[in-house]
């Protein structure tokens, strides 16, 4: 009985260990270690460690960051995206003054700042939905965007959100259904259930949201606060699967202000009016 | 083509899943006729006409409304404006011809001595005049109940004004007022030919404004420039 739950515990910690960015050697190391623990002393994990999520997070946090496979490294591709001098006032509020932001293939780019600083303001204005007063945005490759809210149909399916959009990426029904769902798992959501979206938890409807931008594989993702309604695990998974897609050569820009990931992105860019750097992508995780 | 043909059919699915809201609307142009039926069969059938012309002219509007948030991401998915706003026309304009047809039948099955032929005609063009109508009214009244309002305010005034003032053309549904007085009252041609050439002008302007707003709305703006950055 207890080996059982312990064998369940043991699974379960591996997959937190994943999702809190431990190598996958050291992970293994650890499961191992603690299942010798286990076997010799014959207590159940979870009287002695607790739940597999916070002994996973507390492992992590006693590795340090250095530890993960995120490891951050310059990014050496061509240039995706490059804001040049973007200005935009709301009447007479400016949120936007001079700003300049250039992302690499292979480079994760975090736009954060307080409230109301411009940070969506500033991916619609990338993504060709909004004109700035002044400044132009350079792109090579094709953009997907992820809105804060919104963007999908209430009364379709998942499976009908992806034919939609693949069909305007040129993919066939059955290939974007596939892909579709294919990322999904990714963010540990079944997309087969045919539910409609407007009966999808929020957090759900943004993992609909945030796998409708990627399909089709464009080369710049641009995501505004894509994990809201996240929970806990499926936050650590789109984490994960940013690195993932970084690491294939996307560019990718995150609208953000959880600071508590920023050591898993290549550049950060600071709208915070008070900030020390305006305006300029400013290199947090140096190689 | 395969673009627009999947805008169609997501909106066509999209709109035959509001359920509740098809049956109430599908089924006012029913209530409408059979309001006049036994008292003045004439307007039965102009009134079935508008009812047909108000529930599609709804139903666009509900589907301009659910589809306004997301074109901006379609466009940057790889459609073009055209394919979606002529693919959501012409999933209305195939539910309008569809929804035509049981009232058509009902009206020649009910009344005697009524020209079939152009009450068929009138319907569909109020089908055709109504669809580009709500999709312009969603473009520039973005809340669907500031628009639903819009159209009874256009429908009140359509059933009210004298159809014979000059100020009634200037309606979108006065087409089928004409071609229905040709249907009921047997008058001469002229009434059909009328009711034909406004409902086709009213058609291609609202279909050309919807085009023009949808076009301007989705337009890759100046400042964003695609090319090899070095």
């Amino acid at each position: 009985m207890i080996e059982a739950h312990n064998n369940q515990w043991l699974a379960a910690l591996a997959v937190e260990l994943r999702r809190c960015g431990v190598a996958p050697d050291l992970a293994h190391h650890v499961v191992h270690e603690v299942a010798t623990h286990l076997r010799d002393s014959g207590e159940a994990a979870s009287q002695v460690f607790g739940t597999p999520a916070a002994y996973a997070a507390a492992v992590a946090d006693s590795l340090g960051p250095s530890t993960g496979i995120y490891q951050a490294r310059r990014p050496t591709g061509q240039v995706r995206l490059a804001v040049r001098g973007v200005s935009k006032r709301y009447g007479r509020r400016s949120v936007l003054r001079n700003v300049d932001l250039t992302v690499r293939a292979g480079e994760i780019a975090a736009i954060v700042g307080a409230n109301g600083c411009g940070k969506s303001t500033l991916l619609r204005i990338c993504a060709g939905i909004l004109s700035p007063d002044s400044g132009e945005v350079f792109i090579d490759g094709r953009i997907g965007y992820c809105p804060q809210e919104g963007g999908t149909y209430d009364f379709l399916l998942p499976d009908e959100h992806f034919v939609l959009v693949g069909a305007g990426r040129g993919m066939s029904r059955d290939q974007a259904v596939s892909d579709g769902r294919r990322q999904a798992g990714h963010l540990g959501w079944d997309a087969r259930e045919r539910v409609l979206a407007r009966h999808l938890s929020g957090g759900t409807r943004q993992k609909l949201n945030l796998v409708m931008s990627s399909l089709g594989d464009p080369e710049i993702l641009l995501l505004d606060e894509p994990y809201q309604g996240f929970d806990r695990g499926t936050y650590l998974d789109f984490w994960d699967q940013l690195w993932e897609w970084r690491n294939a050569g996307r560019a990718i820009v995150v609208v953000t202000h959880l600071l508590n990931h920023l050591d898993r992105v290549d550049t950060v860019l600071d709208l915070t009016p008070s900030a020390p750097v305006t305006g300029v992508g400013q290199r947090r995780a140096e190689p | 083509m395969t673009k627009l043909y999947t805008v169609a059919e997501m909106t066509g699915r999209e709109i035959f899943r509001r359920r509740g809201v098809l049956v109430l609307l599908l089924t006012l142009p029913l209530a409408f006729y059979l309001a006049r039926r036994t008292d003045h069969s004439g307007q039965a059938v102009r009134f079935v006409l508008l009812g047909v012309s108000w529930a599609v002219s709804v139903v666009a509007l509900f589907a301009g409304s659910a589809s306004r948030a997301i074109e901006p991401r379609l466009r940057l998915s790889g459609y073009r404006s055209h394919q979606l706003y002529l693919g959501r026309l012409a999933a209305l304009w195939g539910i309008g011809a569809v929804l035509s047809v049981p009232y058509t039948l009902l009206v020649a099955v009910d009344q005697d001595a009524v020209r079939s032929g152009a009450v068929a005609v009138a319907m569909l063009l109020g089908v055709a005049v109504a669809a580009p109508l709500g999709l312009l009214l969603s473009a520039v009244l973005p809340r669907e109940l500031e628009g639903t309002l819009a159209l009874l305010i256009v429908i009140g005034l359509q059933m009210i004004i004298d159809p014979s003032a000059t100020v009634a053309r200037s309606l979108p549904f006065w087409s089928s007022r004409e071609i229905a007085t040709y249907a009921v009252d047997h008058v001469d041609s002229g009434y059909l030919e009328r009711g034909v050439l406004h409902g086709l002008g009213f058609m291609i302007g609202l279909t050309v404004l919807v085009a023009v707003i949808s076009t301007l709305r989705l337009r890759r703006r100046p400042h964003l420039r695609v090319m090899p950055i070095q």
